[in-house]
């Protein structure tokens, strides 16, 4: 079994979103909700901008849980909750931390940080290691 | 712009009715774009489908015209993924929604229903593979 403590920290992941991944997620997960690619109709409903889509923000956060795990287990759980918004071309710094070993169940804290280190996503994942 | 009561009471009329069911096959084309699209290159996703990668096979929320009514945009609150099985190329998955829960708070700037729905996604042979939990809110 690997060696897994509590209070270690995964190796982060830091992605640079663009408005060009918002459009080409917006297709790969068909959401063409206008807040996510036309700035125009962001700012109509009082946004600064076109925003990361919820659902990419978890996806990074899947990615850093994945990452981490590999071939090593099985994901059992994965949530995130939405706290604020995040704008492409700012990097969007995804980590977690070991919060919980019972045996082969592990329990992980993660959150994605925007530039200035405010946790604008948090989530939980849980892993079984092993078979 | 409404707010008005009977419009959170038309959408709460919704609370346990099931929407409708989706049935789409898990396609290699789709997983290599989502893959692309969220900049994920593990390997792995070239045959399994990655943690999110439901919401984009079947709708993650229900069509809630009625709640469109209310406020003026939508925004993802969060989402909480249980997995049973792999999801797999070839598979075919049926995703099956209901709205679990139906409330509003007053915000910082007005306020905010939140409509709480399920998805149950079931692979070909039946099996439950995915639990998908999450909260949409309208503003």
């Amino acid at each position: 079994m690997m060696n897994v403590k509590v209070g270690q920290e995964i190796p982060e992941l830091v992605k640079h979103p663009t408005t060009r991944q918002l459009v080409q997620y917006a297709g790969a997960q068909g959401d063409f909700y206008e807040i996510h690619y036309d700035q125009a109709y962001a700012k109509s409903v009082g946004l600064p901008g076109v925003i990361l889509h919820g659902l990419l923000k978890a996806a990074f956060l899947g990615q850093l849980v994945t990452d981490w795990l590999g071939d090593r287990g099985t994901l059992k759980t994965f949530e995130v909750s939405y706290r604020g918004i995040d704008q492409p071309d700012h990097p969007y710094r995804c980590r977690g931390r070991v919060t919980k070993v019972d045996g082969e169940e592990v329990e992980l804290e993660v959150w994605g940080e925007d530039e200035g280190g405010k946790r604008t996503t948090v989530g939980m994942a849980t892993v079984r290691l092993g078979g | 712009m409404t707010t008005t009561a009977w419009v959170i009471d038309k959408v709460k009329s919704r609370i346990g009715v099931d929407g409708p069911e989706v049935t789409a096959p898990v396609e290699a084309g789709h997983l290599k774009r989502f893959a692309e699209a969220i900049g994920d290159p593990n390997p792995r996703w070239t045959k399994e489908a990655p943690p999110t990668f439901l919401v984009a096979l079947a709708a993650a929320s229900l069509h809630l015209n009625d709640a469109e009514e209310f406020g003026h945009s939508w925004l993802n609150g969060g989402n909480r993924f249980e997995y049973f099985e792999p999801v797999l190329i070839g598979d075919r998955v049926t995703a099956k929604g209901r709205v679990v829960d139906v409330y509003d708070k007053a915000g910082s700037s007005g306020s905010l229903l939140f409509i709480v729905f399920e998805t149950d996604y079931v692979n070909q042979r039946g099996e439950r593979v995915a639990r998908l939990r999450g909260t949409m809110i309208r503003r």
